[in-house]
């Protein structure tokens, strides 16, 4: 099965400073040692339509996004959301049409939660490499959060 | 008189472009406009300096759809550039994880059209989300060939998304006897359900085609059975995988392609004077909106032998089936037939595939500076990386992405057409615009961002 019972996708474009925030996660993440029902995908741009179009809701029950998010706090400021926390189309898919609400198709049958993070310097449309030292820094806590919501017990030490 | 309407954004295909069409008193388009409203700037220049293995990786987040397709092209022309032959099981694993992608491509493809076309004998339209049948059971099927797919790319490839595995000289890692026997597994499963797919897909598109109208926002629109020609010409270098500056017989070449701007192809200045409100999405921009496709473009106007060409499932076809269909049916069905064709390469590949098998070259040159390229043949079409390397180092990055040839070409075969379904011309050439930011925007008045773009 392609998708196992939980899911954590990384979403985001590593060429647009802090918009690889996502990918960046899943890097760590993939580090580390995981259970077999836990699945961590970088989606890169590709999040709606390859990985929310693909769920399985016979065998996924947990999602966990991970992506930049705007909500005006500190730079590195982290944020957990629900689906409805979301205005319509923030996940806009690639096709600007009806698959663009993915996941309030998902959210009956799947748990997700999104976290968030403040970016401070998103360049598009030029492109420049390399997360701000504010998002950098947040990775180690994202981390921590992720493997808190998943259940995966992981010490303090972080 | 001619008027001017404008469609903007254009919807169902991946990015943003918008369509400005010039039109007579009945309609019908005189001369189309379609370009790429959403800039991106800068990988050529991010590249100078950049590891040969670095590149590649960076090349494949230009795009949400088609990070294959730039994984390989980018590889082969590093490659290229340094003169690099590698084993043939890495070959075999590449061209599987091609044949991955173009099916799951087809099938994601078929969900964005769906929707134009009509259930035979009826006047409705296909809603893939339907939960009613004989919708219900394509859907199904459909979302089983992509898993499929998916499935097989990430064993040949590394990622599901981003494949990890492909590297300059070959591949990181082959796969077990386990895995090769899933893949061929998986892809018998897969070659019987594109062939149904095949099957309807065509008769959905034939059943169009003998339509004299379609609906649009409310009226009944012609169909011309000319829809979408063009005598622009078509470019592919082979079947189903690609050439490289290195092959033996490369059948891309560099001398005879040029660049131009876009403020010689498109029109200039204009206002646009017949706006529906009642067109699908928000209707058309209203009048008085100021358009200027010259200035607004953000691509180049790629030329081969002196024109814009075709790239896709039909120029493959036309150039190696003897493919004869024209306009956007031929288009459409030129595709479908690829389903098969791309189950048919992954299932010899997997066959010939030795698991125990060399995947990486036993020495890999560092490069002296020359020129290499490589065209991949993405399901969309030719993808080419032009690429100079020195020392491992990556001096001189070029990219020619599909969809940038078939502006100009579709631009053309817009002509003629009802301006209400010049995005079903769009549609048909399968566009990935280009890529843009990806950012959750929680408070859209205070925030920057206007919405998340994804790819």
């Amino acid at each position: 099965m392609l998708y196992p019972e939980i899911v954590v996708v990384g979403c985001g474009n590593p060429l647009f400073a802090d918009d690889g925030f996502g990918p960046a996660v899943i890097e760590e993440l993939s580090k580390r040692p995981l259970p077999e029902n836990v699945k961590v995908v970088d989606a890169g741009l590709g999040g709606p339509h390859f990985v929310f179009t693909l769920l399985d809701p016979e065998s996924t029950r947990k999602l966990v996004i991970i992506d930049i998010a705007d909500f005006g706090a500190d730079p590195g400021t982290l944020r957990v959301f629900r689906p409805e926390d979301l205005p319509a189309g923030s996940y806009r898919d690639a096709h600007s049409w009806d698959l663009s609400e993915p996941l309030e198709r998902l959210k009956d049958s799947i748990n997700i939660t999104i976290v968030g993070c403040q970016p401070k310097r998103v360049t598009s449309p030029e492109m420049e490499i390399g997360l701000t030292d504010e998002v950098t820094n947040a990775i180690p806590r994202t981390v921590h959060l992720v493997l808190n919501l998943i259940g995966v017990e992981y010490g303090t030490a972080i | 008189m001619s008027k001017v309407v404008e469609i903007s954004p254009t919807t169902r295909h991946e990015g943003h472009s918008k369509l400005v069409l010039k039109v007579d008193d009945a309609g019908i388009v005189e001369r189309g406009d379609w370009l790429s409203i959403t800039p991106v700037r800068g990988v050529e220049k991010l590249a100078i300096g950049k590891t040969m293995e670095q590149v590649p990786k960076i090349a494949s987040r230009v795009c949400g759809i088609c990070p294959i397709a730039h994984t390989l092209a980018g590889i082969e022309a590093m490659e290229a550039s340094i003169k690099c032959w590698y084993p043939d099981d890495a070959r075999r694993l590449r061209v599987i994880l091609q044949c991955a992608n173009r099916a799951h491509s087809i099938a994601l493809h078929n969900i964005l059209i769906l929707p134009d076309f009509y259930i035979p004998g009826t006047d409705t339209k296909i809603n893939p989300f339907t939960p009613q049948e004989p919708v219900r059971s394509v859907a199904k099927r459909i979302q089983r060939i992509r898993e499929i797919s998916q499935t097989i790319g990430q064993i040949a490839g590394g990622e599901a998304i981003h494949p990890s595995n492909p590297r300059v000289g070959g591949m990181y890692r082959n796969v077990s006897d386990h895995a090769k026997l899933k893949m061929y597994d998986l892809a018998k499963e897969g070659l019987t359900l594109a062939h149904e797919q095949m099957d309807f897909m065509i008769a959905v598109i034939r059943n169009m085609q003998k339509r004299d109208w379609t609906e649009v926002g409310g009226k009944q629109i012609p169909i011309p059975k000319t829809l979408g020609y063009h005598d622009q010409g078509y470019m592919a270098t082979d079947p189903v995988y690609g050439t490289t500056s290195h092959s033996e017989n490369p059948t891309w070449s560099y001398e005879r392609f040029k660049e131009t701007r876009p403020w010689d192809w498109y029109m200039g200045e204009a206002e646009v004077n017949l706006a529906d409100p009642s067109y699908p999405i928000g209707g058309t921009s209203p009048v008085g909106t100021k358009v200027n496709p010259q200035m607004e473009a953000c691509t180049g106007i790629p030329l081969y032998d002196g024109q814009p060409v075709e790239v896709g499932p039909r120029a493959r076809l036309v150039t190696f089936k003897n493919f004869d269909e024209k306009g956007t049916f031929g288009q459409h069905i030129a595709r479908q037939l690829e389903y098969t064709d791309s189950f048919y390469a992954m299932l010899s590949a997997i066959d010939d595939l030795n698991p125990h098998g060399k995947v990486l070259a036993d020495h890999i040159p560092q490069g002296d500076g020359s020129m290499g390229w490589a065209a991949n043949e993405a399901p969309r079409g030719t993808d080419v990386h032009l690429a100079k390397v020195k020392d491992g180092r990556v001096q001189w990055y070029s990219m020619l992405v599909p969809t940038t040839w078939n502006f100009a070409t579709c631009s053309r075969a817009l002509t003629g057409a009802p301006w209400q379904i010049a995005e079903m011309v769009v549609r048909a050439y399968d566009p990935c615009v280009s890529c843009a930011t990806h950012m959750i925007v929680i408070d859209e008045e205070k925030r920057i961002v206007a919405q998340k773009l994804i790819q």
